[in-house]
């Protein structure tokens, strides 16, 4: 195995770099370490692009230029890649070549606010019961559902309401419902970093 | 030993229910952090047969101390509802510096333990029970320390420890940590997790749980090589299986375990053979 100068020797020495492909390349390949952080790092590839394929339409099939630069510009803003990851991802190439193509169709926007509402209902863990994505690309909105049932699993539904909401501030909002009905609009939430 | 399937969402209710009904298992064990929007009334008439609570997203080495005390408000509301078998949750990491990870992270055995004892003393006061804590899939060489970690955390918090046998093999692959350095863990222990593993793709090839493939030798190997020493009265193995769910493929590897450890009944505990 390659000799490394880096600390290596516990999970923790690397922690930062599980989440950066730029931190990654400073490992020697065929080190453990190097395959330790390739392994998390392939979690958050696949997170994107398993749940949201339609991206690797823009970025070509390995999906790394939208991957690659967007990790970084990730690790510069310190964003949390809390629920709101897809969103960010949507953020980001509207700052970049891709932005023309994804604002083109409005799959991508569907996609990216159904993954977004999911990872919600998948990981919050408060009392909320459903959380309400908006978006000033558009007046449908995106629901999540935690699992109401032991007979179901999580919902996402998407509205085209009659008579939109407000746009939100920010590219993005959001609130939280604390029941399982759509009945209130406390106004929008900007996502936190 | 009985054995037990994870139920972690309801995609899964008729294939547990099979399994209850056909006797292929003897209770069931609810990932019950995803269940906190369900009535605990409605969880307790889910299935036929005792359960344990498996937790996924405490958090407690991490989470502040009010959303710990709202988050065990919520888990003794199924305590008290589903009697458990046992209380179960994980010592990981989240995230670092505010940022989450995708692929969780393992604690520094060496220089976290005082925090981890702490905060484990402080979660099972919250939740009001003794709370098993699982091992982690170790991959870098820190994970050696592990064994002797949950010893004197078992001995100086009253917790228990779930002992995940294939996150022990994946540990012994990937950073040799011997078997016979968990036998006190597994000795004192009650509550088990076995599920597949498979290799990463690229080299040097190391082991990753996850839950997605039969049982592989190595671990069927240890669990005979072991097997006095993790059966016991009161003992449950829950079978984890969280991809690639076919009925067929996971009632295989049951029976493989049935026939490893007999039916819970039928053993005489007494009489079982040191490892």
């Amino acid at each position: 195995m390659t000799s490394l100068s880096l600390p290596s020797r516990t999970d923790r020495d690397l922690y930062p770099a599980l989440m950066s492909p730029e931190l990654c390349a400073s490992y020697p390949a065929h080190h453990k370490a190097f395959v330790r952080i390739d392994v998390s790092l392939r979690v958050y590839w696949h997170t994107l692009f398993d749940i949201c394929p339609e991206l690797l339409e823009l970025s070509g099939p390995d999906g790394m230029s939208i991957f690659r630069p967007f990790m970084a510009w990730a690790g510069e803003k310190k964003l949390a890649f809390d629920w709101s990851y897809y969103l960010w991802v949507y953020v980001w190439p509207r700052q970049s070549p891709f932005k023309e193509r994804l604002l083109a169709d409005r799959k991508y926007l569907r996609s990216i606010m159904g993954a977004s509402a999911a990872r919600w209902a998948v990981l919050d863990r408060g009392r909320d019961c459903g959380i309400v994505i908006g978006c000033v690309d558009t007046t449908d909105i995106v629901i999540g559902w935690k699992c109401r049932s032991v007979l179901l699993g999580r919902e996402i539904e998407l509205i085209e309401p009659e008579e939109p909401l407000p746009a939100p501030p920010d590219i993005f909002g959001y609130f939280t419902l604390p029941t399982f009905e759509l009945d209130i609009f406390p106004g929008w939430q900007g996502l936190a970093r | 030993m009985r054995l037990g399937f994870n139920f972690t969402l309801g995609d899964t209710h008729e294939m547990v229910q099979r399994l209850i009904a056909e006797r292929h298992i003897d209770y069931c064990e609810f990932l019950i952090d995803n269940f906190f929007c369900v009535e605990p009334d409605e969880l307790a008439k889910a299935f036929d047969c005792p359960v344990g609570l498996h937790i996924m997203y405490s958090k407690f080495l991490e989470a502040d101390r009010p959303t710990l005390v709202d988050f065990a408000a919520r888990l003794r509301d199924y305590i008290d509802a589903l009697n458990p078998i046992y209380v179960s949750d994980h010592i990981l990491r989240f995230s670092h510096e505010g940022r989450a990870f995708f692929h969780l992270g393992e604690v520094d055995y060496s220089t976290e333990y005082e925090l981890v004892r702490d905060k484990v003393l402080q979660w099972q006061d919250l939740v009001g029970q003794r709370i098993h804590f699982e091992n982690y899939p170790s991959i870098m060489d820190g994970g050696v320390e592990a064994p002797a970690f949950f010893e004197r955390l078992t001995e100086e918090t009253g917790a228990g420890v779930l002992f995940d046998a294939s996150n022990a093999v994946c540990s012994n692959r990937n950073c040799g940590t011997p078997f016979e350095a968990w036998r006190n863990v597994i000795a004192g222990a009650k509550h088990f997790h076995v599920a597949g593993y498979r290799q990463s793709l690229i080299e040097p090839f190391i082991s990753l749980d996850t839950h997605a493939e039969a049982l592989a030798p190595d671990t069927l190997a240890f669990l005979e090589k072991f097997r006095s020493v993790f059966d016991k009265p009161g003992a449950t193995m829950t079978y984890e299986r969280d991809d690639q769910i076919e009925f067929d493929d996971i009632v295989a590897d049951l029976k493989l375990l049935r026939n490893l450890f007999g039916q819970p009944e039928e053993r005489r505990h007494d009489l079982a053979l040191s490892a």
